[in-house]
């Protein structure tokens, strides 16, 4: 099991045994994509050529790839770090979009302070999602809610007021998008890889995983965080305030989130575009599930995430498919995560019934 | 005499600790008597109950119902058979009513398919009529009394044909009212040729309600009895048994003891239940003194427990630490004022099976950790080699300690806990399921605490042990406190003397210290 951990680092990487599952699933899912290809396209061959090879075969679509797992990357580790305390947050939607939001605004608001601005509005956003997760958290503590279920209700309630500040109050007239005004040239991030839109957010993401696997593993919180997870009962017993634990991991969650969305419209979109990050919040608890809350697993579980939506891409315009291949693909992976997730849980309950 | 079960030679291992529950039980039950299984806490007598009612399987022998051999695989089987099982938590729906409750599985239809509620609520009504009970099918089962939604739990069995009953511990949680109640009922159902079986560990209630009583000890059956031929001294040494003595020397209460734990008058309450779960208790706990609490299970043991862990609050009274207010402050509070405490339930308290030994080892502990918040890898292999060296447990630091046998699990709590003790130590139940030489083990260990000054407080329900190790003893009764043995007279106190206390038998005069 994923849990078996010490706080050494000696293991950061899972052994063969511990990722079978995640393995098996990355692979049903692929052998779906060639069922698919089979099924649905004239030319399967070709199909399957460019779905497999497309993200690889040039930088353009190769960065735009490694540009994909960055949000991915900020997403897994927020919910790595929630599931890690024994926590859910399913807003991951609306965290990463209101997060964006934030960013983009007061980078707008902040353009004259320079880098400085740039930080500023970057942790605004962050801890506008990390707040709106840490509500979820906070009310679980107070009166014993569920987090799983206010989270997600915050979080669609929180995606329709995104909705209309970009497309009400802060809508930019001068494009034909639905969206804000661009944040300034010297807020976005450098391109590493031209044509595509990859940026140096990546080396964020990259720390992001490091500083989050140190908390986890390296720091006392992070002990103590892991051991309320694992088990609340012992924690409360060995003196461990069990209480804060259901907070700041969701915080922490949504923190990770919105430091997600900003980095993306700092990176690749520039500006709040209308459901600009829809699929991402959700795409993140898949890369959680994969990775099995390892920090160090969730950049090839991200990785693999955005190879599929690359491949699909690049299948449709080079065959006859439609992009919806991705679509189902990502649901049979989601699906089989759950079902084993969902395995799991019964298989502690009847344990300990 | 017709028979209504008659069990021969079961036999029921434990796999997961190669414990015999059962070894070679023969079980008779009369139709229409009513009898009680008595013996100590572990004595086997559940897991025979569950045997019959399907809930667990056995090695060997066989069942008969009403003469008929029957293979009892699930409680589905058994409730076919016409038997049935009230167990000692209640399986209730709180949001349903009585009526929803009692038919659930086997509800009324109207037109094949639809719920019939009014005929159920009919039904309901007129099964509780015919039995003489006191509430009604309307009734939400959340706004019940505790014994009220026992009647509920009986009903359900009732509705269901049910002639052979099993109650489990039926009086635990119930008021002197509510047993006297309960068992008008009970006879009644006896009289209407209902056969029951009641598990219980309550002399007084033996005597009170039985036909025949069947005693049983570790596993073995020790005989079957008519009532009405044995007394309450007698149930009880049968129950208790000879005492094995392990050797350990007592202390004596000098002038350099001083009160480190107080309790003053505590009492603590469940909602919804009317009698409290502690009332009034009051002890001192003294440095250099093993102080023993002795009490069959749900009579407040598990309670004192919770209560100086922290983990439920008292609703009057005080608790003192060296004379400082540590009253409902909270298990961190607690644990940063000095608590060292080896939990009764080690494999879901006392440790995190899923977690590394060396995890387990530090929780709580400020050694291992640096100021600046960042784990003192180095401090924390070396602390936890060095304790598995010196209480001699096999193992190593990073393996999860749920793959560690009991009794290394225990040591590792131990380990721990007095490696941070201050002046005072809480062990509940410290050998329970342990052998002989881990059991010695730990006894030393709670000797060596208390020579070294410590006042080491020792909740236990086995006789054994609070009779070989206590230096002074207190029995609780019903949550209250109903006798305690200071030096030679808790030396000289026999099993079955303190075990009548134990029971209800007796009781100390108010003047008693």
């Amino acid at each position: 099991m994923s849990e078996k951990r010490n706080p050494t680092s000696k293991n950061a990487f899972p052994t063969l045994k511990e990722s079978i599952g995640s393995l098996l699933i990355v692979l049903i899912a692929l052998s779906g994509v060639i069922i698919l290809s089979f099924l649905l396209s004239k030319t399967p061959s070709k199909t399957l050529r460019y779905f497999f090879l497309g993200p690889l075969q040039n930088a353009y679509y190769f960065g735009n790839m490694l540009n994909g797992a960055i949000p991915l990357i900020f997403g897994g580790l927020g919910i790595s770090l929630a599931m890690r305390s024994g926590n859910f947050n399913l807003g991951g939607e609306g965290q990463i979009y209101s997060g964006a939001l934030a960013t983009t605004l007061f980078a707008l608001y902040l353009a004259p302070l320079g880098v400085v601005g740039a930080i500023l509005a970057l942790f605004i956003g962050a801890f506008v999602a990390g707040g709106l997760a840490g509500l979820s958290g906070y009310l679980r503590m107070k009166w014993d809610t569920s987090e799983l279920i206010t989270s997600f209700l915050i979080s669609n309630a929180v995606v329709l007021v995104v909705n209309y500040l970009i497309a009400g109050p802060f809508m930019d007239p001068s494009t034909s998008l639905i969206a804000t005004r661009k944040i300034p040239e010297s807020f976005r991030l450098p391109v590493l890889l031209p044509p595509s839109s990859l940026s140096t957010a990546l080396f964020f993401a990259l720390v992001a995983v490091i500083i989050v696997h140190i908390y986890l593993y390296k720091t006392k919180s992070g002990y103590q965080l892991r051991m309320t997870g694992l088990n609340s009962r012992f924690a409360k017993y060995g003196g461990i305030n069990t209480r804060k634990f259901i907070v700041l991991p969701m915080f922490l969650s949504g923190f990770l989130y919105g430091l997600g969305g900003g980095f993306a419209i700092y990176g690749t979109y520039f500006s709040s575009i209308k459901e600009f990050s829809a699929g991402m919040g959700w795409n993140g608890l898949a890369v959680a599930l994969i990775a099995k809350n390892k920090p160090s697993m969730v950049i090839p579980a991200a990785l693999f995430f955005s190879y599929i939506e690359a491949g699909a891409r690049s299948a449709m315009l080079h065959s006859d498919v439609t992009f919806e291949i991705a679509a189902i693909v990502q649901s049979i992976v989601f699906f089989l995560i759950s079902s084993e997730v969902l395995f799991t849980l019964f298989e502690k309950k009847r344990r300990y019934s | 005499m017709e028979l209504a079960v008659e069990m021969r030679n079961i036999t029921k291992t434990y796999p997961e600790n190669n414990l015999r529950a059962n070894d070679g039980i023969d079980f008779s039950l009369r139709k229409g008597e009513i009898l009680c299984l008595a013996g100590e806490n572990g004595a086997g007598k559940t897991t025979l109950m569950k045997v019959l009612y399907g809930l667990e399987s056995h090695e060997k022998g066989t069942i008969r119902i009403r003469g008929n051999q029957e293979n009892i695989s699930s409680p589905l089987v058994a409730n076919r058979l016409g038997i049935g099982m009230v167990h000692q938590h209640f399986m209730l729906v709180e949001d349903f009513t009585v009526a929803q409750n009692v038919v659930m599985g086997i509800e009324p239809r109207k037109y094949g398919i639809a719920y019939d509620l009014k005929k159920a609520v009919s039904l309901v009504n007129e099964a509780i009529a015919h039995h003489h009970f006191s509430i009604e099918a309307d009734m939400l089962v959340r706004n019940l009394t505790v014994g009220q939604k026992q009647q509920v739990e009986i009903i359900k069995m009732l509705y269901r044909d049910v002639d052979i009953l099993i109650l489990d511990e039926p009086t635990t949680v119930l008021t002197e009212l509510e047993i006297e109640a309960l068992f008008s009922s009970l006879k009644q159902l006896a009289k209407r040729g209902k056969s029951l079986i009641l598990i219980t560990h309550k002399l007084k209630e033996i005597i009170a309600i039985s036909d025949r009583v069947v005693v049983m000890r570790q596993g073995k059956m020790l005989g079957t009895y008519e009532t009405k031929d044995v007394n309450e001294q007698q149930i009880s040494a049968l129950m208790m048994g000879k005492s094995i003595s392990l050797s350990i020397k007592h202390a004596k209460r000098t002038d350099e003891s001083q009160p480190v734990i107080e309790c003053k008058k505590i009492t603590v309450l469940r909602q919804g239940q009317e009698r409290p779960l502690l009332k009034d208790l009051n002890f001192t706990a003294y440095s250099g003194e093993i102080l023993g609490f002795a009490g069959v299970s749900g009579n407040g043991l598990g309670v004192l427990e919770a209560v100086l862990g922290g983990f439920i609050p008292v609703f009057d009274g005080k608790i003192l630490h060296d004379g400082n207010d540590i009253t409902n402050i909270g298990t961190a509070q607690l644990r940063r004022q000095g608590l060292a405490y080896v939990p009764s339930d080690r494999l879901q308290i006392g440790s995190s099976l899923k977690a590394s030994v060396q995890e387990n080892i530090i929780v709580g502990e400020s050694r291992s950790f640096r100021k600046n918040g960042f784990i003192d890898q180095r401090q924390v292999t070396k602390h936890t080699n060095d304790l598995l060296e010196k209480y001699s447990t096999k193992g190593t630091a990073q393996m999860p300690i749920g793959t560690m046998s009991g009794g290394n699990i225990q040591k590792v709590i131990l380990a721990r806990e007095i490696e941070r003790y201050q002046d005072y130590i809480v062990f509940s139940e410290p050998t329970w399921g342990l052998d002989i030489a881990s059991s010695q083990f730990v006894y030393e260990q709670m000797a060596s605490l208390r020579d070294k000054g410590a006042a080491v407080i020792l909740i236990s329900s086995n006789l054994d042990e609070i009779l070989t190790i206590s230096d002074r003893i207190i029995v609780l009764y019903r949550g209250t406190r109903v006798a305690s043995f200071v030096g030679d007279e808790a030396r000289n106190l026999s099993k079955e003397e303190i075990g009548e206390y134990m029971l209800g038998i007796r009781k100390q005069g108010a003047s008693h210290v």
